[in-house]
């Protein structure tokens, strides 16, 4: 039998070894290697073998380079390396700045992402306690969905604290709104009864006062923006604040700290922190015990204790809880570290640090990998198209001693600095252009700049230089350096006759730009689609005040209905757009959330709401009490045929419904619409006043009602809220979408076609003198333009056709995830992606067509 | 100075090569040393005291015929230089005058 000796440590050997030495060792080890085949079993001859092979892996036998070429100056050479690189970037403008603008524009946005990310992954890390701080959540089983709340009985932070060692100490906070006065200023805000322990949990930096301060019950903490608008330039300290809530009892405080602003990354912000104490004082609803859900509970356990140690006693809450509040179980509580808090606030109910939902962060990351990749694509493309000029170049360098690995390194350093280039431009655009404009695009975030540890983002260029300069520089310089130098100068390295990998990258590229392009544009669809939505009535010179009760009511309607400028007037509890309360019926056997308001007469007039049957509510006694409107979705939840004349029982009262209103929003356009039942309005409910005028007079209107406010309340601020204007935070975030996706969708474009120049005008340089030649024997025009075109058009076929229906699947998934009533998806974005790709395609290739079409043949087959 | 001093274990493949006289090549080296000397070597280290000898000056080789042993790879030969054959000389004479010396009758070997 035949044995030969295993075929990888042989070739491992010829890979090693010294040519010089490799005869005569293979020769020995295979004279061994039969020798023992004879003798022995052939396994041990095998084993035998790469015994061998590997003990002749030893310096003296390893292949080196010839020492001359070691001692040669590297640095001499790197600088001429260098030097030569400048030229060629001088010498070939064009193409070079388009793959530096290119690469640059890829970079600016991978640097934009990538601050952004860490931007939001650092959010709370400046708290020195951070890793020993949890706000303890809880599951609440709501009709059958287990939802997380930030809410959680208001005596768990003390019991926690009392029953565990462990535990350092606690925080709650319960906000509510109040109104804020000193001296004439008046203002509604936001104020958060805490702990007093808050200040020494958290590390907010404080311009004056104590970290104590708050043991002292008559004492309010707050911001520098808040100093500065209640006192200007006046020193707040000790300046006596009043607080007027919700439930009319009122408390004065003495202003003890200011902090200072809050650091970018800060997820907790609140504006007035007031000694817990005083809430229970203020006799709000019953808020002792197990039963009152505070907003959020904190607790900082001490230096080296584990969260597990409290575990124990939850059931034990449990139980407590259910006795106490039946209505509202808490199934399971849940502690989260505060470094999660704000990448988990979307899914935490009623949160109280903020937090954008990760699928916007997660679609930007794909994005930004993308493009990169994208430019990367081009960047090789055209390295290789440039190079093309330059064969000669490297068969000089071959000639003259150059070996293989000195061209690499020659195209490589070119690249790097290139790269280098794009860096420093990508870097400049993301400083001046998109950071400021992501800072304007997303409101509620302050993004500037720098990565929390200045370090990251300096790590982070230099890697992303060598990375993206290595994977863009690899494919020219290994390929370009190989090409035999006797071939080039005889002329006849066929360059770009087959570049099979060249064509699928170009596939590649489309594909991700295809993708890119159907996404965005679905993508932009749905949100101009939601921009565009019926308001379901009509807002135009509307305008309501907020009031506090009928005796404000009455005084401010009396003193506005005369005004010549009134059309209407009406009024009610709640306000359309402003948040409308959520109530639970029974329909049939189950039971579905219903919005109520409450609404006296030409309600329906006075906001233009439209009436698709029965009538609306008047001042009629059984108007005010019995009878409602409903919207089309409660018929359709009741699963009546027709709404008027139906009879329902709600809150243990007979209901009677005389008309049905048209649907309409009354919060976002994100959430679905509810069912909606307007009732007439108990006179003491009356929260908002509203008036119709004509929309050119509603200044004037506004003017005069302000005027009469002082008069009226000079202690509650002036609140008026014009109808057109409820939903402009919402469209302001919609029109800012729609702006950050059509960049990134000009920016694929752009990148794409790019990508096609770079191959076609490679392409056509390859084959300028078989066009001479065809022209030559009479081919026209047209012929010319079909063998230019028919490279790359199956190319650009295959790519539309995988990336278009993957990019509308990926984006749709997304979509019916954000956009509550998506629009199903219509062929216009495909056509719009296919034109826009056509025309571009045809604009830079109608260049380099004109070149194959005007190529003089007299000039170009001439003989040397 | 290079070349000055012989290894125990050069100079037992110095006298080998010169022994073969022209068949000295890495596995006849090794199996003579084998047979003779009755110290196994593994190729490898023969081949790098080979080379090594080389280096000093003292052997000299050139590439063989090529045969049907061993896939038709040559064997590299290696025969004695004349510094080569001079330092075995000296070795052997410096030895023989030491052995000499050694006194006839009255020595007592220490055991």
């Amino acid at each position: 039998m035949n044995h030969n000796p295993p075929k990888w440590a042989d070739r491992f050997l010829r890979w090693y070894c010294n040519p010089k030495y490799i005869e005569e060792i293979e020769g020995d080890i295979y004279e061994l290697f039969e020798r023992r085949i004879e003798g022995q079993n052939p396994g041990v001859a095998k084993f035998k073998f790469i015994l061998d092979v590997l003990r002749f892996f030893r310096w003296s036998n390893i292949k080196r380079t010839n020492s001359k070429y070691t001692t040669m100056n590297r640095f001499t050479l790197f600088s001429n390396y260098l030097k030569l690189g400048m030229r060629n970037i001088r010498r070939n403008m064009v193409s070079s700045m388009i793959n530096i603008i290119g690469m640059a524009i890829a970079i600016c946005f991978a640097i934009s992402i990538f601050i952004f990310t860490d931007f939001q992954l650092n959010m709370d890390s400046f708290h020195s306690n951070g890793d020993r701080i949890y706000q303890i959540t809880n599951y609440v089983d709501q009709e059958g969905n287990e939802n997380l709340w930030s809410d959680s009985p208001i005596t768990l932070g003390p019991a926690i604290t009392e029953d565990h060692p462990s535990v350092e100490s606690f925080a709650r906070i319960e906000y509510r709104s109040s109104v804020v006065k000193y001296k004439s200023d008046v203002f509604d805000e936001l104020v958060v009864f805490t702990d007093p322990q808050f200040f020494e949990m958290f590390d907010f930096d404080m311009i004056t006062g104590d970290r104590k301060v708050l043991y002292d019950r008559s004492q309010v903490v707050i911001t520098k923006e808040m100093a500065i608008k209640y006192f200007n330039d006046e020193e707040p300290l000790g300046k006596e604040l009043s607080f007027k809530f919700m439930n009319g009892t009122a408390k004065r405080f003495f202003v003890g700290a200011v902090l200072e602003e809050y650091p970018s990354n800060a997820s907790i912000r609140f504006d007035f922190y007031l000694p817990m104490e005083n809430f229970f004082d203020l006799g709000f609803e019953d808020t002792q015990g197990w039963a009152f859900m505070t907003d959020a509970t904190f607790v900082m356990l001490k230096e080296g204790e584990q969260i597990r140690s409290i575990f124990d006693s939850f059931d034990r809450y449990k139980e407590i809880q259910h006795q106490s509040n039946p209505e509202w179980k808490v199934k399971s509580f849940e502690p989260l570290p505060l470094a999660e808090l704000s990448t988990k606030s979307f899914m935490i109910e009623g949160s109280v640090s903020g937090g954008g939902h990760p699928a916007g962060r997660v679609a930007l990351l794909i994005i930004a990998t993308f493009l990169l990749g994208m430019a990367c694509f081009n960047f090789m493309n055209i390295s290789v198209v440039s190079a093309s000029k330059r064969l000669k170049e490297i068969a000089l360098r071959k000639v003259m001693g150059s070996v293989r690995r000195e061209i690499i390194y020659q195209f490589m350093t070119e690249n790097l600095l290139k790269c280098f280039f794009a860096l420093f431009l990508g870097a400049l655009l993301s400083y001046f252009l998109l950071i400021p404009w992501f800072d304007i695009m997303i409101p509620e975030l302050d993004i500037e700049f720098r990565t929390i540890n200045p370090m990251t983002l300096v790590y982070f260029m230099v890697g992303l230089l060598f990375v993206v300069g290595i994977i863009s520089g690899a494919y020219p310089s290994f390929y370009i350096s190989k090409f035999d130098t006797i071939t080039i100068f005889k002329g006849k390295e066929k360059f770009g006759s087959k570049n099979l990998f060249s064509k699928i990258m170009l596939g590649f590229q489309f594909f991700l730009a295809v993708m890119t392009i159907v996404g965005c544009f679905i993508m932009t669809e749905q949100s101009i689609h939601l921009g565009e939505k019926d308001w379901g009535y009509d807002p135009e010179g509307t305008m309501s005040v907020y009031v506090s009760g009928p005796g404000q009511y009455e005084l401010l309607k009396n003193e506005i209905i005369n005004h010549p400028a009134v059309n209407r007037h009406t009024s009610s509890d709640l306000l359309i757009g402003r948040g409308i309360a959520k109530v639970s019926m029974e329909m049939g056997d189950k039971q579905v959330g219903v919005r109520l308001i409450g609404a006296s007469e030409d309600y329906f007039e006075t906001f233009q709401l439209r009436m698709v049957d029965g009538r609306p509510l008047t001042n009629r006694a059984e108007d005010r009490n019995g009878n409602v409107v409903v919207n089309e979705k409660f018929v359709e939840a009741m699963g009546w045929e027709r709404g008027v004349g139906q009879t329902f029982t709600y809150d243990s009262m007979q209901h009677k419904v005389v008309g049905v209103v048209q649907d309409f929003h009354y919060y976002d356009f994100f959430s679905a619409i509810d069912p909606v039942m307007i009732r007439g309005l108990a006179p003491e409910n009356v929260r908002y006043f509203t008036v119709q005028t004509d929309p050119f007079k509603l200044s004037e209107l506004e003017q005069y009602t302000r005027e009469a406010w002082l008069t009226i309340a000079p202690d509650d601020p002036f609140d008026r809220v014009f109808q057109e204007d409820v939903f402009d935070g919402f469209c302001q975030e919609n029109q800012s979408n729609i702006s950050i996706l059509m960049l990134v969708t000009g920016i694929a474009i752009t990148l794409a076609c790019l990508g096609l120049y770079g191959l076609i005008s490679f392409n056509v340089q390859g084959k300028l003198k078989e066009f001479s030649v065809r022209k030559v024997l009479g081919a026209e025009p047209k012929a010319i333009v079909r063998i230019v075109g028919k490279q790359y058009i199956w190319v650009l076929i295959i790519s539309f056709l995988i990336g278009a229906p993957l990019g509308s699947i990926g984006m749709m998934n997304l979509v019916v995830n954000v956009f509550p009533e998506p629009k199903a998806v219509t062929p216009l974005p495909f056509i719009i992606a296919m034109i826009i790709i056509l025309i571009i395609l045809i604009i830079t290739v109608a260049g380099q067509i004109k070149r194959a079409i005007n190529v003089n043949p007299a000039e170009l087959l001439r003989a040397e | 100075m290079k070349g000055s001093h012989l290894g125990e274990l050069e100079e037992l493949v110095l006298l080998t090569v010169g022994s073969l006289y022209d068949e000295a090549y890495g596995v006849a080296v090794m199996d003579e040393i084998r047979e003779q000397a009755g110290r196994d070597m593994n190729i490898s280290a023969v081949h790098a005291v080979l080379r090594r000898l080389e280096e000093k000056g003292l052997l000299k080789s050139q590439m063989g015929g090529s045969t049907n042993e061993r896939g038709g790879r040559r064997k590299r030969l290696f025969t004695l230089t004349k510094a080569g054959k001079e330092i075995l000389d000296e070795s052997i004479a410096l030895r023989n005058s030491l052995y000499q010396r050694i006194p006839n009758v009255n020595y007592h070997f220490s055991t």
